[in-house]
């Protein structure tokens, strides 16, 4: 009797846990989710689909959107053709009003075009095709920044964290650039030989595109290289091709001072640490933030969120977050923040609330801030990114300095067996 | 800098390297177009799963080495033999349908097989790219000026051993003449009373079983993910039209030209080219010798 007046207090809980949780989300508010799942680019897009459901579990953990429970209508986008097709599949069969995706710059392009065709809000989470935001569609946002401020930042880091440190003007500095052939690869490589160039007069010694998906070979490359004899090595690489020209640079014994790549992906995955072990020493990442990382040094309600985040990304994944995690996960964040301020997804309202959000940097998941241009694309210098370096199987924050506890090591990077 | 400037001892260290990586990267080419050349040359099919079959093997040599520590040279052993079956059983279920169908619905089919397979390994080992690393990928042997990647000349010289073995086969063995008569007219080999299934089945499979091979040796040099077999596919075409198809030496030969369009383009011109360049010799090939560098001439039209 005793047992059952028990299971029944437990009963009764229950119900009342569940209905006080049934009684602020009232009803469901369903985005499109489009990211690549399979193909190609599937591996990526997976961690960013993992991003946003940790993201969408946080929101629905706090009152949802709009007071609504967030759920996704998921569609896969492998090349261009299809993300185009499900984009027109998810608005016109599942009904959405917004759509959120698609990671890559080879994808959303095509997909924000339909989006913006059927007036319906696309909202960005990474892509930093430069192009994306020029195109003249009022519904397009996009919350990270573009390739342009990638290669902003990198020019940056080598001129004023790196130069000094080599004891050398910025100007005396000798710098090759190879990157694959994508449109992120040359937006981040084509912003950083301009800067480069114009603003501090380094000097050029080569600039080399390839496609990731069919090169089996850096030796010649490197060969190239070794002769030219660069300071710096600016290196956007994909995948496979990082490993091997870091393999091969090694084999013939190329030294060079330091090589600085920008992204997720290639030298700024953690396949790349996985595939080389402490021989990944001394690459540098610009990136999201790291280990290391001072909560300390964001606003308080950052600090909160931040926080949250990360636990939450340890709690399903057992790790620290990924790239693929830190652009998808916040950038979903900062639409509900939208969603909330606007209380509708009504284009021209939800446009009016994404113009008045002026958030400072620190405010919010990884140390951003918020501010829209008329483009709809957030500001470079309010999406604070920071330099990550390999340091013994870890990708670590080193700079800027004021935002971490590590430093950079190796500068200049000694001979290939003297990293340790 | 021009690296085409006069000849000093840094020159000629980077010549003489740009031709071992040449020999190197030839070999890996070779291993993986010789399976392809074999089922191209004696079955007409056009088998745009070869590359899967590729990933399935660095597949295996990644869980071997993860999961039991064993090293990608030994897996070698099992893998021959687990893909011979794997190609039989691939045979039976799918190939022998479309055999004597036309060469569109052959694509379409092995088409359909290479997608499938991507996306089963996508769904069974996720997107991640995997990495190999025995303690022989990081060994370099210096000779002079020059570097050699142990992984890549044990992967030279197995590339040369099968082709060598494969060349024998064929010609001296009955099973092989009963393959090359197949061949050259299967309506004629079955009034000689061939077994022109069993010779298709045992082709698949030996070429299924090389590619597999392949995929064992080259998974420690590049990551395995559930495309890495496109990286190679498209190539290995190139290889085999190149080299004559069905002829197993003239794919060693086509592969190490097609590497050194590939090292000395990418060095002078810049990497970008280097594709460039050898489909432009692809073209040039079949526009004056269709039949492949080597092939015999008419080759190309047998059995069709």
């Amino acid at each position: 009797m005793r047992h059952r007046a028990v299971a029944f207090t437990a009963l009764a809980c229950a119900l009342f846990v569940s209905g006080t949780h049934a009684q602020t989300l009232s009803g469901e508010y369903k985005l499109g989710v489009l990211e690549p799942l399979t193909g190609p680019l599937a591996f990526e897009g997976k961690r960013h689909l993992e991003g946003l459901e940790i993201v969408r579990d946080m929101i629905n953990e706090r009152g949802g959107v709009m007071g609504k429970k967030l759920t996704f209508a998921l569609a896969d986008a492998t090349d261009p053709t299809v993300a185009a097709s499900e984009a027109n599949r998810l608005i016109t069969r599942e009904g959405v009003k917004i759509i959120v995706g698609t990671f890559s710059s080879r994808l959303c392009g095509a997909a924000s075009e339909v989006a913006a065709r059927h007036n319906v809000i696309y909202w960005e989470t990474s892509c930093v095709d430069p192009r994306f935001n020029k195109r003249g569609l009022k519904t397009v946002y996009r919350t990270e920044i573009d390739a342009t401020g990638f290669g902003w930042y990198n020019v940056e880091f080598i001129a004023k964290h790196l130069a000094p440190r080599f004891n050398l003007r910025p100007n005396q500095l000798k710098i090759a650039f190879l990157s694959e052939d994508s449109s992120y690869g040359q937006g981040v490589t084509e912003s950083a030989r301009q800067r480069a160039k114009q603003e501090f007069g380094m000097q050029e010694l080569a600039t080399d595109y390839y496609n990731f998906t069919t090169i089996n070979d850096m030796t010649p490359i490197v060969l190239k290289l070794k002769q030219l004899n660069p300071d710096i090595v600016h290196h956007i690489g994909f995948g496979n091709d990082a490993v091997l020209f870091w393999r091969q640079s090694k084999e013939q014994n190329f030294l060079f001072k330091a090589l600085v790549h920008a992204g997720a992906t290639g030298y700024g995955g953690a396949d790349f640490g996985k595939a080389l072990g402490n021989d990944a020493n001394g690459v540098f990442a610009l990136l999201e933030p790291g280990p290391g990382f001072r909560l300390e040094a964001l606003r308080p309600e950052g600090q909160k969120i931040e926080r949250d985040f990360r636990e939450a990304v340890q709690k399903r994944t057992g790790s620290y977050p990924l790239g693929g995690h830190q652009l998808a996960g916040p950038g979903l964040w900062l639409l509900k923040i939208v969603l909330d301020r606007a209380g509708t997804d009504e284009p021209d309202k939800f446009n009016a609330a994404v113009m008045s959000l002026d958030l400072p940097v620190g405010s919010t998941m990884n140390g951003w801030g918020v501010k829209f241009s008329e483009t709809g694309q957030n500001a470079n210098e309010r999406v604070q990114h920071y330099m990550l370096q390999w340091q013994n199987g870890q990708l670590v924050t080193v700079w800027p300095e004021e935002f971490t506890t590590h430093r950079a090591k190796w500068i200049p990077l000694g001979p290939w067996d003297q990293r340790k | 800098m021009d690296p085409a400037r006069p000849l000093g001892p840094a020159q000629i260290d980077a010549v003489a390297q740009l031709g071992v990586s040449t020999i190197l990267l030839g070999g890996i080419y070779a291993l993986i177009a010789v399976g392809l050349t074999l089922i191209f040359g004696i079955m007409r099919v056009v088998n745009f799963a070869h590359g899967e079959f590729l990933m399935l093997g660095m597949y295996l040599a990644f869980w071997s080495f993860t999961l039991w520590r064993v090293d990608p040279y030994f897996v070698l052993v099992v893998a021959i033999p687990l893909f011979f079956v794997v190609g039989l059983v691939t045979y039976v279920l799918v190939m022998k349908g479309v055999i004597t169908a036309s060469h569109n619905v052959q694509i379409f089919t092995t088409f359909g097989l290479s997608i499938l397979l991507q996306n089963v390994a996508l769904v069974a080992w996720s997107g991640d790219f995997r990495f190999v690393r025995p303690w022989h990928l990081s060994v370099a042997l210096r000779i002079g000026g020059t570097t050699f990647n142990l992984s890549q000349v044990v992967a030279f010289v197995i590339a040369v051993v099968l082709t060598v073995a494969l060349v024998a086969f064929m010609k001296w063995t009955h099973t092989g003449r009963v393959m090359r008569a197949t061949a050259q007219d299967r309506d004629a080999a079955t009034l000689m009373g061939i077994d022109t299934d069993r010779v298709y089945r045992l082709t698949f499979a030996i070429g299924i079983a090389a590619v597999g091979a392949a995929g064992v040796l080259v998974a420690p040099l590049y990551s395995v993910y559930p495309t890495a077999g496109l990286q190679f596919v498209l190539l290995s075409y190139v290889v085999v039209v190149l080299g004559g198809l069905g002829d197993m030496a003239g794919a060693l030969i086509g592969s190490l030209i097609v590497a050194a369009v590939e090292v000395a383009g990418s060095y002078v011109f810049g990497i970008a080219w280097k594709e460039i360049f050898y489909f432009l010799l692809f073209i040039l090939v079949l526009v004056f010798r269709p039949a492949g560098l080597f092939g015999q001439r008419g080759s190309e039209t047998l059995g069709a």
